[in-house]
């Protein structure tokens, strides 16, 4: 698959991604390091429990860093180039959906929903979000989703013994 | 091994073959979807099953969803799955030009003789490197999960360093958890939901499941509805003549591309694809819908499988997500993948082989008969399938210990694994780099055990001081080889 050609502004908008990571990087590296600082010296092996998440926690940094320094020439170089281009824009229908999944997962958590209920419901939601908000295309996904749901009840609850919600 | 085929052709056994691989086939069609997508799925349910019907279905599906994708490539010029883009380059060119059977009729064909010719490695090589393997100690398996590690982290798309970087993270997250060496919390922070680490299963469906699918309902709908084949396939016994050292050596180089960690079935199909191009009279008709194009993509990316099989069975080492899939449900079901497989576990480890040599065949049977049914599959609305498959992963994860906990753990990494993507860092080497932890620290704790600490010792263990040697040079090649060309740029 091609990807889209590299402009100013994706270049740009890519190095601040990479910063964002390695920013994200060195932090969880720093909660490896503390977790690993709670962990008693080895008493029976040389190595001990702390030994990997230090060694990992600095190999985590140094290609953060790796990945920041490299992050900064681009955008030093790319800083007296154009900028009029459109941002890149976000995925809404994805975000909704992931927002309808986690909506989901707290009803039956949470909220304890009964399962064929949330997940009819979901499914509906989820496949409208994804087709299109009509009343056919709600009752074509509501059937699904309630077919589905009774489906996956019967077959969990009978050959799996997993009650689910 | 005939007890293994004997066992592989009980009824509920064969049953799950069978539904592996048309589950494979039909999802490996659809665009979006993949092996290891539907393989992390089937997972939870193999926990009731027995070990050997559990590995049977998911070798069924591991054919199936490779080769379900040639369909979509010739028909539609979409891969099913990224190992069949290969075959796009020739296969929709002769589908435009009235000759689609013609070309799903080679590819289907091709795509077994790879199977078959690639089983005869797996099945002669695979008891032998078990035993030779046998003789590793925790310093090589140390240093060669190290090497598969590495490969898979540079061999990734994208920068070195971003390939380096997930395998790192993906390591650390198999932290938490009970430190199995002394049974001490470590890294739990005084949650006990932590206490059991991360889920293999969760973290498997929340990186690439959860984050495909998020994707996908972001992606414009497919416009093009597919027009399915309405004569039979052609296939002549001149074809044997025609194609036959083609499919022969398309088979041996996917097989030996397959064996490599990292390299996968598309860069099979590639190279395949290359070499065939490069030794033919006609190279300028490549790309046109040249016959032998369609076979050589199609021949090496099945031929992968059974190469990425030898690995996993007699060293357990995954050379893709798929195979770190297939690690974890040997795991669940206490089974350790390695040389005393073969020892602790035969029916296991010969029933991979035997069950890799069936789903070959039945795949061709499937392929042939239905191929113009299971071509409609595209057209099924993608909002449904979408909506179905999330629901599926909710239900997987939970199934796994009852435990919503689990649900949410899948959901996080989910937004890791989109995370990750959005940054251009690769989700292959951070599974495995997840899978493989456990097993690079066993190891080199018990390594430095029993040489008190001592690390000079690796330089008396050959194999595992080449081991290391390969992964420093694989780390350093890029940079050698840049050099190298500068060099030879500025003499010139």
């Amino acid at each position: 698959m091609a990807s889209a050609p590299d402009t100013p502004v994706r270049t740009r908008t890519r190095a601040i991604g990479d910063l964002a990571l390695a920013a994200c990087v060195i932090m969880g590296a720093s909660i490896l390091f503390i977790g690993a600082s709670s962990l008693p010296p080895p008493r029976f092996e040389p190595l001990g429990s702390a030994a990997m998440p230090r060694i990992l926690g600095a190999i985590l940094i140094a290609l953060a860093v790796t990945v920041a320094a490299r992050a900064i020439l681009t955008l030093a170089r790319s800083s007296n180039q154009g900028s009029r281009e459109a941002a890149i824009q976000l995925p809404h229908r994805g975000i909704i959906v992931f927002a309808l999944l986690v909506a989901y997962i707290a009803a039956l958590d949470f909220a304890r929903v009964p399962f064929a209920i949330a997940t009819t419901l979901f499914v509906m939601c989820a496949g409208m979000t994804m087709h299109q908000i009509s009343v056919r295309s709600a009752l074509v996904h509501c059937a699904l989703g309630l077919v589905l749901s009774l489906s996956i009840d019967y077959i969990f609850s009978t050959y799996l013994f997993v009650r689910i919600g | 091994m005939l007890e293994a085929f004997q066992q592989l052709f009980e009824f509920q056994n064969i049953l799950l073959l069978v539904i592996g691989t048309g589950l494979g086939i039909v999802v490996g069609a659809i665009p979006g979807l993949t092996a290891s997508m539907l393989i992390a799925l089937t997972l939870p349910l193999t926990f009731h099953m027995d070990p050997v019907g559990a590995v049977t279905l998911l070798i069924g599906e591991y054919v199936g969803g490779i080769s379900g994708g040639l369909i979509t490539a010739v028909l539609l010029r979409m891969p099913g799955t990224p190992a069949s883009i290969v075959t796009t380059f020739d296969g929709y060119p002769m589908a435009q030009k009235n000759k689609a059977e013609r070309a799903l009729a080679l590819a289907i064909t091709a795509s077994v003789v790879g199977g078959v010719l690639s089983w005869f490695f797996l099945a002669g090589m695979s008891p032998t490197l078990a035993r030779f393997a046998l003789q590793f100690g925790p310093w090589e398996y140390f240093t060669l999960v190290l090497m598969a590690l590495v490969m898979l982290a540079v061999l990734a798309q994208g920068s070195l360093a971003k390939g380096l970087l997930a395998a790192a993270l993906g390591m650390a997250f198999a932290l938490p958890g009970i430190d199995s060496s002394i049974g001490q919390a470590r890294l739990t922070f005084g949650s006990d939901t932590l206490l059991s680490g991360f889920g293999l299963l969760p973290v498997l469906i929340g990186a690439f499941a959860i984050s495909q699918i998020l994707r996908d309902a972001s992606a414009p709908p497919i416009k093009k509805s597919i027009e399915a084949p309405k004569q039979r396939l052609p296939i002549y016994a001149s074809d044997i003549r025609k194609h036959g050292p083609n499919m022969v050596r398309s088979s041996i180089i996917g097989t030996w591309i397959g064996l490599l960690p990292g390299i996968g079935a598309n860069i099979a199909a590639l190279v395949s694809y290359s070499t065939t191009k490069q030794l033919s009279r006609e190279p300028e008709k490549f790309g046109s819908g040249h016959e032998p194009g369609v076979v050589a993509g199609e021949a090496a990316n099945n031929a992968s499988i059974g190469g990425a099989l030898i690995p996993l069975i007699t060293m357990g080492i995954p050379g893709s997500v798929t195979e770190a899939i297939l690690i974890g449900a040997l795991t669940i079901h206490n089974l350790q993948p390695g040389p005393l497989l073969f020892q602790n576990a035969p029916d296991i480890a010969y029933g991979i082989i035997a069950a890799y040599l069936i789903a070959n065949l039945i795949m061709l049977l499937m392929m042939w008969s239905a191929v113009k049914y299971i071509a409609q599959v595209v057209n099924i609305p993608r909002s449904a399938l979408l909506s179905v498959i999330l629901v599926f992963c909710v239900v997987g994860s939970y199934a796994v210990n009852s435990n919503f906990a689990d649900v949410w753990v899948m959901v996080g990494f989910g937004v890791i694994g989109l995370g990750l993507e959005a940054a251009r860092v690769p989700l292959g080497p951070f599974v495995i780099g997840f899978v493989l932890s456990p097993i690079a620290e066993e190891q080199l704790r018990a390594s430095l055990m029993m040489t008190d600490g001592d690390v000079s010792a690796i330089l008396q263990r050959p194999y595992a001081l080449l081991f290391l040697v390969v992964s420093v040079l694989t780390v350093f090649w890029p940079a050698i080889m840049a050099r190298l060309s500068n060099k030879a740029r500025s003499t010139a």
